[in-house]
């Protein structure tokens, strides 16, 4: 098995991993905010505010894996 | 005419393609939707002048953005009046929600940076949007796309730097790095203590410059692929239209594009905090 091979067989694996774990994450985090809206409505913007830049910096590490993968998909010509 | 017609289509070619020839941006194997340059220097291959515009595309972009907001903004503020007409309002709402944003985080002494993030915002919410207009790409996204995002995160980490020896002084800054070691157990650990925070300090411009990175390049590649697949949908007709299968991405990416401004904003804003928190009530 050649390095093309590997890389092609090993990249969307590797980016799927990744996005099983901010999924995880994300799922946790807006669970989270989804409860404190719900004990608490006239906090919501700021929860809301938060939760959405949460899931920016959890996505931020699937996103990472993202651009490993753009330049290694280069590689394999 | 079929020049013209393969210098627009061929400008989308992956690794999959049949591969032209013609185009030789493809070298990354990323989708990519053409814009104005690409379809320049399709239309004239090897002209010194099509591959010079089509080697500076990102700066020519960025150019373009920063030239409409400053004309913007300039004719907002021409004959500013007390009651505001409708573009200075709209201005004045931005602004001030910009101030009121940065002041929570960083208090209200905080306010002399809004300057500097405010526009920071404006500017990475217009390029990340502009490469949504049919014949324009964004800046930040594509394959270069990544020069554009380490400028600014390279400037937001030399102001935070520069903004932290201003306001604690030489000395304060390196305390600041060295964990502010008060008692013996934390001088002892200073050797511990200092690489990890200047390691910290500049991973902080990494991870900025790879997330606006990432997430806008994912957006453009979705959306070319998406219009090839909208493309091939109605191949058989060979007619060079097909169907707008990229409709919900184009959402999508107007979402992303917002949510990765205002995030960047917001580390940044935060970084400054963290730099300036130390001595505040001192």
């Amino acid at each position: 098995m050649d390095f093309r091979t590997a890389l092609s067989l090993a990249l969307p694996f590797g980016l799927a991993l990744a996005a099983i774990g901010s999924g995880i994450g994300l799922g946790k985090a807006v669970a989270a905010a989804m409860e404190a809206m719900g004990r608490q409505p006239e906090a919501a913007g700021k929860i809301q505010t938060g939760m959405i830049i949460g899931a920016a910096l959890i996505e931020a590490l699937t996103i990472y894996a993202l651009v490993a993968f753009f330049i290694l998909q280069g590689r394999i010509q | 005419m079929t020049r013209l017609f393969h210098s627009i289509w061929v400008p989308l070619a992956t690794v999959a393609s049949s591969g032209d020839g013609h185009e030789p941006a493809a070298s990354s194997g990323a989708p990519e939707l053409p814009n104005i340059i690409t379809i320049l220097s399709g239309y004239f291959p090897g002209q010194t002048w099509a591959q010079f515009l089509h080697h500076w595309e990102n700066v020519i972009y960025a150019f373009i953005v920063a030239i409409g907001l400053s004309l913007l903004c300039f004719f907002a503020t021409r004959r500013a009046t007390m009651l505001p007409g409708r573009l200075q309002n709209l201005l004045e709402m931005a602004v001030e929600g910009l101030d009121n944003f940065i002041g929570g985080i960083l208090g209200p002494h905080g306010r002399r940076f809004t300057p500097f993030l405010g526009t920071l915002f404006l500017y990475i919410w217009c390029m990340n949007l502009f490469g949504l207009i049919p014949g324009m790409m964004s800046p930040t996204g594509g394959k270069n796309g990544i020069n554009t995002t380490i400028a600014l995160a390279v400037c937001v980490f030399f102001y935070v730097q520069y903004a932290g020896i201003r306001h604690m002084g030489v000395w304060g800054y390196i305390d600041h790095m060295m964990g502010t070691p008060r008692s013996v157990i934390q001088w002892v650990l200073v050797p511990l203590n200092l690489p990890i925070h200047l390691i910290g300090e500049l991973a902080k411009p990494m991870s900025l410059s790879l997330r606006l990175f990432g997430n806008i390049t994912g957006e453009d590649v979705l959306l070319a692929a998406f219009v090839m697949l909208g493309i091939s949908a109605t191949a058989f007709l060979h007619v060079p239209v097909g169907l707008p299968l990229h409709l919900p991405f184009i959402f999508l990416a107007l979402l992303t594009g917002t949510i990765q401004a205002l995030v960047f904003t917001l580390l940044s804003t935060v970084y400054f905090s963290m730099m300036l928190s130390e001595h505040e009530g001192h």
